[in-house]
């Protein structure tokens, strides 16, 4: 490696002009067949079992995600023009391209089943709206006596009445969002419109993330830029350094257009990512230059140019390959777009290092190294003068006078993120990405006070022979099910075949609440069931039953979508599989809200496995490069640490584990271990230059401590920038790569540095040999 | 008794006809669908109809119910007894539809598990008939006068020259956009019919698979309705008619319901 970043010392204008024409290429690529993929439905692994399975359910059921539109009156939606613009509003719904086989219910489509003196009525509650308020009274007065639609889609106050839109195909446009939030701005007034729903909150979700992101992205630049200027003290230095991130950026974007992999949202993270770390190879090779060039006054370009290579590129080399290491660890993730998102990071980071090493010492052999200001230079001097007795050097003297208060200090802080740990939870929830002031979350709350709830769960019931769902026994162990749902915090509502036979059966008997019960014979069952079919909407019917009555679907609405909520609702159930078993009925899940819930688990196990791997991958790297396990382990103390700090802060401050926040800690020991890299490698240099421990420890600390500091910070700073992102994500993935930076360097600079210098006689023997 | 002209069960009424028409000479398309909608009709009949449900998988749902029929002085009764699944079995349905404008059908169920009968109203005539792909505004017979009509042109249909007729509603609020038929120039009856949607797309297609002459009568004892959207079929088959047996009033009652047909 080092040879051939040495033999294109040569040809600097080549090694110029052909990175420049690489970086055309990847342009035209990423302009010729660039695409933006905002589906979320690619997000989940489609062979899963459990996908499968719900999804062939949600077939079958016909389970769609649901828009709701929420319709909210000053005083009372029974008025003549209300129940009017319901109808308005399905129309113009319906009239949306994409949409014109969608499922309304409303009060204006919904079926009343109403008990006579002599039998059963059943009619819509209105077809055209009423010319008077007579009129719209007897609607309420109807709605009032049906259990079945009071409360489901006109809330308790009558205040607000709903529209469900059942989406006809899952995934769900933006511009489909935009066109129903202009109907509802049209149709608003004197009502407020209010639109809920997961589709909904997906929709924004997606737009949202990339806008913000894309916001972000040149503010990162920009604050790089300026921390580069501080650091580097030379515009030039600071060109070539941006120009060597901003190319390797488009080299990935580049590449993934030419694969004909679609940008994902999380891809947008990509340049971020390269921007703040791909700066750091270049800030080791400028500190070796100035540290070569006061050390030797007079070299010539190619001495400077040379020695930098010599000294930099090995550990650089590992630092960029445990880095691409973390996020390629990212492919063992089950979610694509995670996969994509490591693989071109990795190709990224790996070309800003090639990129570093080829056109640092290019523009030193081009344009010299210009000598930085005086002021600066002085400073410098002061502190390279002294390597001995700068502020590195006292400050690992001081580590050496305490070590007692730096191991104390580290198991106090491993103990707290342990207990920190045990309280990590996951949430799949995509509300929870939503400021709390938001419009979203605001009018998701207004929705889940007034009615059962904006997510469900479906519990998919399934038995062997045919016609097993008529069987009362099971109906009414059916039943019982949904009367103890609805004990459970955040359960708003469920709907099964049992919902229907209550309502059927009361009805049938002149509304006599005796008989707001389970039929006792299937016989019964069955004809009351004909029945509906008969006079009723048979197609409500296929949504909680099959036609063979093989299997049954109860819908749970809950008025929170976290993981908690759902995963409450499961443990419920599963707590009763026993009793079905009895029955020989088996239970599983499907819907959106159990997807997610799966997803949190694959989200973990990805997680799990690719933090896993990193470490492993890590410590294989950096003994191979030191020759040495015992060297490899030390390197992995700061990220070991930086993992438990992560993790803790994370179960203390109640952030949970989400798709963004699960990907930070293999990429952050990826990007971690860098600082042990440098250095490590610096002070065993330092014991074979000097043979002397102190001073090794000394010179290393500051030489080698410094360069890493500003490594650390320029990383931070970069990641900070995302802490004024309006999207919470993108805050807690900016703030928690901070908090790994800052861990990974002050355990790289104390505990292991101490560690180290603890091994220095085996490490000066072996160096003897 | 008058004849049965109203829609107690116009799926068989589409097709009811006589034998050779005398018209295989051109007429005006709204000619044509009035002489179909005016042939003559049996006074009453009594059948068993077996209706099987295709899904998209080509699963099958068999129902079979008895059922008779017949008008008297403006008033057309239908009851239709269950005997197949077996935990239906001797459900039976009454249904009383008026000629007068604006009076809604009267109707009544009977649920042997109940042992009751039980009066019903419901306004539910829009959607489908028993969950299948037939709606009750299809087994209605639309009088011509509602649609404007045209001839598309002719074709031969399984071995029959017929007119193909696009009618189109005159008014709003209708289900369909418009629908094509198959009409038989020598037997004014209907094969086929194509209903399209509201979009204008393909929806469902009608297909006549079998017809009998019984009597004086061209009897249509085979149907097919396909969604062509949905891919789900309704196969309707008519065995053991009887046609002007002179059924009298008193069987249609709510006694005549419990004891079955």
């Amino acid at each position: 490696m080092k040879k051939v970043f040495k033999s294109a010392l040569r040809h600097p204008f080549a090694v110029m002009v052909l990175s420049l024409f690489t970086t055309v290429l990847a342009v035209l690529s990423v302009v010729s067949g660039f695409r933006m993929e905002t589906n979320l439905d690619t997000y989940m692994p489609r062979t899963h079992p459990a996908f499968v399975f719900s999804d062939e359910a949600d077939e079958r059921f016909m389970i769609r995600d649901a828009i709701l539109i929420a319709v909210e009156h000053p005083d009372s939606v029974f008025n003549p023009a209300t129940l009017q613009k319901l109808i308005d509003i399905e129309e113009d719904l319906l009239a949306l391209e994409g949409l014109s086989d969608a499922r309304v219910n409303s009060i204006h489509t919904g079926d009343n089943i109403l008990a006579t003196d002599d039998g059963l009525d059943v009619r819509r509650f209105y077809t055209e709206a009423p010319a008077d308020q007579e009129g719209a009274d007897r609607i309420a007065l109807a709605v009032r006596g049906n259990d079945m639609i009071a409360g489901r889609l006109v809330s308790g106050d009558e205040r607000t009445a709903l529209i469900i839109l059942e989406l006809p195909e899952s995934g769900f446009s933006r511009d489909l969002y935009d066109q129903i939030q202009r109907i509802a701005d049209d149709r608003s007034g004197p009502e407020t419109l209010h639109i809920a729903g997961r589709p909904i909150v997906e929709g924004t979700l997606a737009a949202l993330g990339p806008a913000d992101m894309a916001r972000m992205g040149p503010l990162v630049l920009l604050v790089i830029t300026i921390v580069l200027l501080l650091v580097l003290r030379q515009v030039r230095r600071t060109i070539i350094t941006m120009s060597v991130v901003v190319a390797s950026t488009i080299w990935a974007f580049g590449l993934m257009s030419a694969l004909g992999v679609p940008m994902y949202s999380v891809s947008i993270m990509i340049p971020v990512m390269l921007i703040a770390i791909g700066v750091a190879y270049a800030i080791h090779l400028y500190n070796q230059i100035d540290h070569f060039v006061r050390e030797t006054p007079g070299a010539s370009r190619r001495e400077i140019a040379e020695d930098a290579i010599t000294v930099i590129s090995s550990p650089a080399l590992f630092a960029a390959l445990t880095t691409v290491a973390g996020f390629v660890s990212l492919v063992t993730s089950q979610v694509y777009p995670v996969k994509y998102f490591g693989l071109f990071t990795a190709f990224g980071v790996f070309a800003s290092f090639m990129l570093t090493m080829l056109l640092v010492p290019a523009g030193i052999m081009a344009f010299g190294n210009r000598a930085v200001s005086k002021a600066a230079s002085a400073r410098n001097a002061r502190a390279e003068r002294l390597p001995e007795h700068g502020l590195g050097a006292r400050f690992a003297d001081a580590l050496k006078a305490h070590p007692r208060l730096v191991y104390l200090a580290t198991a106090i802080l491993v103990a707290v993120s342990a207990f920190g740990i045990s309280r990590v939870w996951i949430n799949t929830s995509f509300l929870a990405n939503f400021d709390s002031k938001s419009a979203i979350v605001r009018t998701d709350a207004f929705v889940n006070e007034h009615f059962g709830g904006t997510s469900s769960l479906n519990v998919i019931l399934e038995a062997a022979d045919p016609d097993t769902f008529k069987d009362p026994e099971l109906l009414r162990l059916m039943d019982g099910l949904q009367t103890g749902a609805l004990e459970l915090e955040n359960v708003g509502d469920t709907i099964s075949l049992t919902t229907y036979l209550r309502r059927l059966h009361s009805s049938m008997n002149a509304a006599d609440p005796a008989f707001d019960v389970i039929p006792d014979s299937s016989d019964l069952v069955a004809q009351y069931l004909l029945l509906y079919e008969m006079s009723g909407d048979p197609d409500n019917l296929w949504k909680v039953v099959d036609v063979d009555f093989k299997s049954a679907n109860i819908t749970i609405q809950m008025k929170s979508d976290d993981t908690r909520t759902i995963q409450r609702v499961i443990d419920y159930v599963d707590a009763q599989a026993s009793e079905f078993a009895r029955l020989g009925i088996t239970i599983r899940y499907a819907g959106s809200g159990y997807k997610s819930l799966i997803f949190s688990d694959l989200i973990l196990q990805g997680q799990m496995s690719s933090l896993g791997l990193s470490v492993l991958i890590v410590f294989i790297l950096v003994s191979f490069m030191f020759r040495s396990l015992l060297l490899g382990a030390i390197s992995t103390i700061p990220v070991l640490i930086s993992i438990a700090v992560n993790f803790g802060v994370m179960g203390l401050l109640n952030v949970p584990l989400t798709t963004s926040t699960a990907l930070i800690s293999s990429i952050a020991v990826g990007i971690g271990v860098d600082y042990a890299i440098h250095l490590i490698t610096h002070y065993r240099e330092a014991l074979r230059a000097l043979g002397d421990e102190e001073k090794a420890a000394r010179f290393s600390m500051s030489h080698t401590g410094r360069a890493v500091l500003l490594n650390a910070a320029i990383v931070i700073s970069g990641f900070m920038v995302m802490v004024f992102s309006v999207f919470p994500p993108n805050r807690q993935v900016g703030l928690l790569v901070s908090l790994n930076m800052l861990t990974a360097f002050l355990a790289t600079v104390t505990i292991m540095f101490m560690v180290l210098r603890s091994i220095s006689p085996r490490l000066i023997k072996e160096l003897q040999k | 008794m008058t004849a049965l002209k109203r829609s107690i069960l116009p799926v068989l009424l589409f097709g009811l006809a006589f034998a050779p028409g005398p018209g295989a000479q051109e007429k005006t398309a709204l000619a044509i669908m009035t002489a179909v909608y005016e042939r003559p009709q049996p006074s009453d009949m009594s059948a068993t109809l077996t209706m099987t449900l295709v899904d998209s998988k080509g699963k099958e749902r068999t129902r079979s119910l008895d059922q008779r029929l017949a008008s008297f002085g403006g008033v057309d009764k239908k009851i239709m007894v269950f005997q197949s699944p077996a935990d239906v079995r001797g459900t039976s349905f009454m249904n009383w539809s008026y000629a007068e404008a604006g009076k809604g059908d009267d109707q009544w169920i009977y649920m042997p598990a109940l042992k009751r009968v039980k009066r019903i109203t419901s306004d539910g005539k829009g959607g489908s008939f028993m969950g299948s792909d037939f709606s009750y505004d299809d087994l209605g017979a639309r009088h011509p006068s509602v649609d404007s009509h045209v001839v598309l042109g002719s074709e031969i249909l399984a071995g029959e020259e017929c007119w193909m007729i696009e009618s189109k509603p005159k008014g709003a609020g209708d289900s369909y956009s418009r629908t094509v038929s198959w009409i038989s120039k020598n037997r004014l009856v209907g094969f086929k019919r194509d209903y399209y949607d509201k979009k204008g797309g393909l929806l469902k297609t009608l297909s006549v698979l079998e017809t009998k002459p019984m009597g004086s009568y061209l009897m249509i004892t085979r149907t097919e309705m396909h969604n062509v959207q949905t891919s789900h079929r309704t196969r309707m088959e008519f065995t053991a008619i009887k046609l002007d047996t002179g059924i009298a009033d008193e069987q249609f009652s709510e006694r005549a319901m419990t004891k079955g047909l």
